[in-house]
C-alpha cells in the first residue's frame, strides 16, 4: 500500500548508504547480557576488517560492563545466520548497511 | 410583547451553523481540497452532532474562569515555597519528561486543530476544531507556566522546546505527532482525537496528574483539574468523530480500521515513557503500569468501547495482544534503557530504592524478581564501586517508534526482538511486529524518519562526541543529565531539607 497524497510522493531515504560515503551503519548485539538494554549502533568503514571492528569498536562498547572479557565473544551471527568467518572485511561479512552482528559469551 | 428567549439549541444554531454558507463561486472541492484524497466519504456534514453546543462567548468565559483559578494557585504555590512540599526531588524528573515530551505536543495539536478549523467541510466540525485548537494552546501555556515554577530550582527544564526537537528520546513523542500532522485530516482525527485522546488518554493524563497529586505537586495537580473538563470534551469528540465517519459510508470502515490499528500501536509505544515514569519516577506510586493498563485499556476499552464499535464493523486494534503480554515487563525495559542512557537526557535516573523494588516484586510477581531485580542490584553494586553503569555508545533504533531496540520477543524478556524489512534495496529495523506492520503499509513515508542516532553519525547534531551533542541538545553536562544521587537536584533537595539551613536558597 502506498502513501495517499495529493501529489507525487517520492522522497529519498534519510539514511541511505550513500549518505555515509565509504562507511556503513552496523549494529551489534550482546545476545545473552541483559545489562545492555539494546544493541549498539556504530559507523564504520566498509573496508574495515571484522577483527579491527571488534577490537576498535565493539570491545570499548562492551566494556561498559566491567565483566566483559574481550576473548569471550563466541557464536557470532550476522543478520541471524552464523558468521562463517571472522577473517573478513565488514563489506564481505554480508552484514550490509544497518545490518546486525550478534554474539554470546 | 417581548420576544421569547431562544432555546439553547436555537441560539447555538444561530451562533454557529447559520453563519455558514454554501459556496457558489467555486466548487466545494476547491474550497475544501483536503477532505477527499484519503478515501473517506462524507455525504452529509450536518449529521455531525455537537455534544457540547459551545459558543464563543460561553467557551471563553468558562476558560477564563478556570485560568483565574489556576493562576491564583500558582501564585500561592510560588509564595508558599510549594516546591519544598514534594515527596522527593526525584519526582521532578517526571515533570521534565512531561514538559519536554508532552507540552510541545499540545502546541502541535493547537496548530493542527487550527488547520482543521479551516479545512473541514462541515461548520459543526470546524467549530469543534476551533475550540479544541484554543484548548490545546491554553494547555501548552498553562503547562509551561505551571512547571516553570520548578525551573528556578531544578535542572533540565529550560529550553524544553529545543530539546523536544533534538534530544534522542524526545524524538519518540515528536515523531509520533509529526506522523499525525503529516497525514490527511481524517487520519489525524483518528490518530489524535480518537486513538490518543479517547482510547489511550487515561493512560497518559491520569498517571501524570495523579502522580502530581500523590507527590505533593499542588501546581501541576491544579493544572490537571483545569484541563480535565477540556480533556473530557476532547474524549467525547474523539468518539463522535469516529462514529460520524463510520456512519457516513460503509467504505470508510476498512480505512478507519487500518488507522485504528496503526495509531493504537504508535500511541502505545509512546506510552512506554509514561509506563516507566509511573513505575520508576514517582517516589510515591499511584498504581503500576500493569494495573493502569488493565483498568484503562483492557477493562474500559477492550471490554467497554470495542464491543460497541463492533456494531460498525470495527474490531479491537491489531497487535493489542502483544501489548497485553508486554504489560508484565514493558515499563522495566524502558526505564532500564533510560537509566543507562541518562547521560544524554534532560533528567536524572537512578536505581530504585529497596522499598520500591519490593513494591515492584508485588506488582510484577512473574517478572520483576526473575529478570529486573538482579539487573538493578548489579547496577547498585557497580555504582557503589564508583562504576555507575552507562551504555558507552549509541543504541540501535526502531525505524518507526524510534525507541532503542529494547523490546523483546513477546513473552520472553531475555530475547531482544528484531524485525526487518527491505525497501528499495535498503534494510530497515523494527522493535516489534506492530512497528514493522506500520512501516510496510507506507514505507515511502517512514524512510524519511529523522533517527537521532543516525543523525549524530551524519554529523548533524553539533558534532560526533557526546559533549558536542549534549551542547547541541542544550543539556548542561553534570547538571541536567545522568545519575540522580550525584546530581545538583539531589544535593539541593538535601540542603533545603536540612533544618539548620536558613533561607533554603541554592
Amino acid at each position: 500500500m502506498a502513501v495517499k497524497a495529493l501529489y507525487d510522493y517520492d522522497y529519498p531515504s534519510k539514511d541511505r548508504q550513500e549518505v555515509y560515503g565509504d562507511d556503513f551503519l552496523v549494529h551489534v548485539m550482546w545476545a545473552n547480557n541483559m545489562m545492555f538494554a539494546s544493541p549498539a549502533c556504530f559507523r564504520a568503514p566498509r573496508s574495515m576488517s571484522f577483527a579491527d571492528f571488534k577490537s576498535q569498536m565493539i570491545d570499548s562498547w562492551a566494556a561498559s560492563d566491567p565483566d566483559y572479557d574481550p576473548a569471550a565473544p563466541r557464536d557470532w551471527q550476522v543478520n541471524g545466520e552464523p558468521l562463517s568467518s571472522t577473517d573478513v572485511s565488514l563489506e564481505d561479512s554480508g552484514v550490509g548497511h544497518k545490518g546486525l552482528f550478534a554474539f554470546r559469551t | 410583547m417581548a420576544k421569547a428567549k431562544l432555546s439553547m439549541r436555537d441560539r447555538y444554531r444561530l451562533l454557529t451553523r447559520d453563519l455558514d454558507w454554501e459556496p457558489t463561486y467555486v466548487e466545494p472541492e476547491k474550497l475544501y481540497p483536503h477532505t477527499r484524497y484519503e478515501g473517506i466519504k462524507i455525504h452529509d456534514w450536518d449529521k455531525w452532532e455537537d455534544p457540547f453546543r459551545l459558543t464563543v462567548d460561553s467557551y471563553s468565559k468558562y476558560q477564563a474562569e478556570k485560568d483565574k483559578k489556576l493562576y491564583a494557585v500558582i501564585d500561592g504555590f510560588a509564595q508558599g515555597q510549594g516546591h519544598l512540599s514534594l515527596t522527593d526531588a526525584r519526582y521532578v524528573n517526571s515533570l521534565k519528561l512531561f514538559l519536554a515530551g508532552v507540552t510541545p505536543l499540545e502546541y502541535a495539536a493547537h496548530r493542527h486543530f487550527g488547520y482543521l478549523a479551516r479545512h473541514l467541510d462541515g461548520p459543526g466540525a470546524r467549530f469543534a476544531s476551533l475550540c479544541q485548537s484554543i484548548d490545546e494552546l491554553r494547555h501548552a501555556q498553562t503547562e509551561i507556566h505551571t512547571i516553570s515554577q520548578y525551573n528556578k530550582y531544578y535542572g533540565g527544564l529550560h529550553d524544553f522546546g529545543k530539546m523536544h526537537d533534538r534530544v534522542w528520546y524526545l524524538s519518540v513523542p515528536k515523531s509520533f505527532f509529526d506522523d499525525g500532522l503529516s497525514a490527511g485530516p481524517f487520519e489525524f482525527l483518528t490518530a489524535i482525537s480518537f486513538s490518543f485522546e479517547y482510547l489511550l488518554t487515561n493512560l497518559l493524563f491520569v498517571p501524570f496528574m495523579s502522580g502530581a497529586s500523590f507527590n505533593g505537586d499542588l501546581a501541576t495537580m491544579t493544572f490537571g483539574f483545569s484541563a480535565q473538563s477540556d480533556e473530557s470534551r476532547h474524549m467525547t469528540l474523539g468518539l463522535e468523530v469516529i462514529k460520524f465517519m463510520l456512519e457516513q459510508d460503509e467504505d470508510n470502515v476498512p480505512i478507519i480500521q487500518d488507522w485504528v490499528d496503526k495509531w493504537f500501536w504508535r500511541g502505545y509505544r509512546v506510552l512506554g515513557l509514561v509506563a516507566s515514569m509511573m513505575d520508576y519516577m514517582l517516589p510515591k506510586k499511584i498504581m503500576s503500569w500493569k494495573e493502569a493498563f488493565e483498568l484503562y485499556l483492557e477493562q474500559q476499552m477492550l471490554e467497554g468501547l470495542f464491543p460497541d464499535l463492533e456494531f460498525y464493523g470495527i474490531r479491537p486494534p491489531r497487535h493489542v495482544e502483544q501489548a497485553i503480554t508486554e504489560k508484565e515487563y514493558m515499563s522495566h525495559q524502558v526505564y532500564w534503557t533510560l537509566y543507562q542512557f541518562a547521560f544524554a537526557a534532560n533528567f536524572n535516573a537512578t536505581v530504585p530504592e529497596p522499598a520500591e523494588m519490593d513494591w515492584m516484586s508485588q506488582a510484577y510477581p512473574d517478572t520483576f524478581d526473575r529478570y529486573y531485580r538482579p539487573l538493578w542490584e548489579r547496577a547498585r553494586s557497580l555504582q557503589e564501586q564508583g562504576k555507575r553503569f552507562f551504555f558507552q555508545g549509541l543504541p540501535m533504533l526502531c525505524q518507526i517508534c524510534q525507541i532503542p531496540m529494547a523490546f523483546t520477543e513477546p513473552g520472553d524478556p531475555t530475547n531482544i526482538a528484531v524485525r526487518t524489512s527491505q525497501f528499495r534495496g535498503e534494510r530497515f529495523n523494527f522493535c516489534s511486529d506492530g512497528c514493522k506492520w506500520i512501516f510496510d503499509r507506507e514505507p515511502e513515508k517512514y524512510v524519511q524518519a529523522w533517527l537521532p542516532v543516525h543523525q549524530i553519525y551524519q554529523g548533524n547534531c553539533g558534532g560526533t562526541t557526546i559533549p558536542e551533542v549534549l551542547d547541541w541538545y542544550g543539556i548542561q553536562d553534570g547538571v541536567d543529565n545522568g545519575e540522580y544521587l550525584t546530581s545538583p537536584d539531589k544535593t539541593n533537595w538535601d540542603k533545603w531539607h536540612t533544618p539548620s539551613v536558613v533561607g533554603g536558597g541554592a
